[in-house]
């Protein structure tokens, strides 16, 4: 599978990548993007089977790529891995769709677990 | 007036404690040691401000040795391998990660805004008042956690 990960911090997408890992989740192709508008672009541009993005990002927040992604007709399963947590928040991902929503800090057991319906 | 929660030094601690364990100390060896910080924690300043339901910030200070570090324990590298962007990035992560867990104790209408990272400088923020501060050593490197609070708008006592 190939799996974007969206985070305008480099050291937290290099954290995800590791966690996937220790949640056992290897072997798969990783792109990065580093702001909303790259993320939403390479979702266009490289069809990946998984988007895994932060909420708080520069250009686009997380919410809007995945409304601009939905409005346009693209079903990439998507989720996010953010440190800010309200309800409000919640409910807004998954009225868009989103499948997960991991909060900052993070542990490969939670990855492990909100995952392992997509990955496998 | 509606008396609104305000997040306090319990509060920083139960967050700290989380992203200890979850990135600075997996291990359980290095914990942040709270007390003293013995000197000002200011050579690198990370801070995220909310706007909106609440006005403040969040700022992460620590010396350029413990910034260092996490940027390692981040990174799963040596800390001699860590570069300037790198230290950068962790500090400005860490403030995101604290900011975003303590919005959850906010009205719901605060945002939080893309960290902002400065080093060899203290962060300064006028019109506030510091309401409470997590400070203490890390591998015997000064640390804090602080959240300030826009003076108009802060009805507790300060910590």
């Amino acid at each position: 599978m190939k799996i974007l990960i969206a985070d305008d911090s480099r050291v937290m997408r290099q954290i995800v990548i590791r966690t996937l890992r220790q949640a056992g989740f290897d072997g798969h192709e990783i792109v990065e993007a580093a702001d909303g508008r790259e993320a939403r672009d390479a979702v266009l541009s490289e069809n990946p089977d998984l988007v895994v993005s932060d909420w708080n990002m520069p250009e686009m927040t997380g919410i809007q790529v995945l409304g601009a992604l939905r409005a346009a007709g693209n079903t990439v399963p998507f989720g996010f891995v953010t440190s800010e947590c309200t309800p409000e928040m919640q409910n807004a991902a998954e009225a868009a769709g989103a499948l997960f929503f991991i909060i900052k800090p993070f542990t490969p057991e939670r990855f492990k677990e909100a995952l392992s319906t997509v990955l496998g | 007036m509606t008396e609104q929660p305000t997040p306090t030094v319990d509060d920083l601690r139960e967050i700290a404690e989380q992203v200890w364990a979850a990135y600075l100390d997996p291990e359980g060896v290095r914990p942040f040691l709270v007390g003293e910080p013995g000197e000002p924690a200011t050579a690198v300043s990370a801070s995220v401000s909310l706007t909106g339901g609440w006005h403040g910030h969040v700022v992460v200070s620590c010396s350029s040795g413990a910034a260092r570090h996490a940027a390692a324990a981040f990174l799963a590298m040596e800390a001699g391998e860590v570069s300037d962007e790198d230290m950068t990035d962790v500090m400005g992560e860490l403030a995101n990660i604290v900011g975003g867990n303590v919005k959850s104790m906010l009205p719901a209408a605060t945002a939080v805004s893309l960290p902002h990272v400065v080093a060899g400088a203290d962060n300064r923020f006028p019109t506030t008042r510091r309401i409470c501060e997590l400070s203490g050593t890390w591998l015997d490197e000064p640390f804090s956690i602080s959240m300030w609070q826009g003076r108009g708008l802060a009805e507790v006592p300060a910590a």
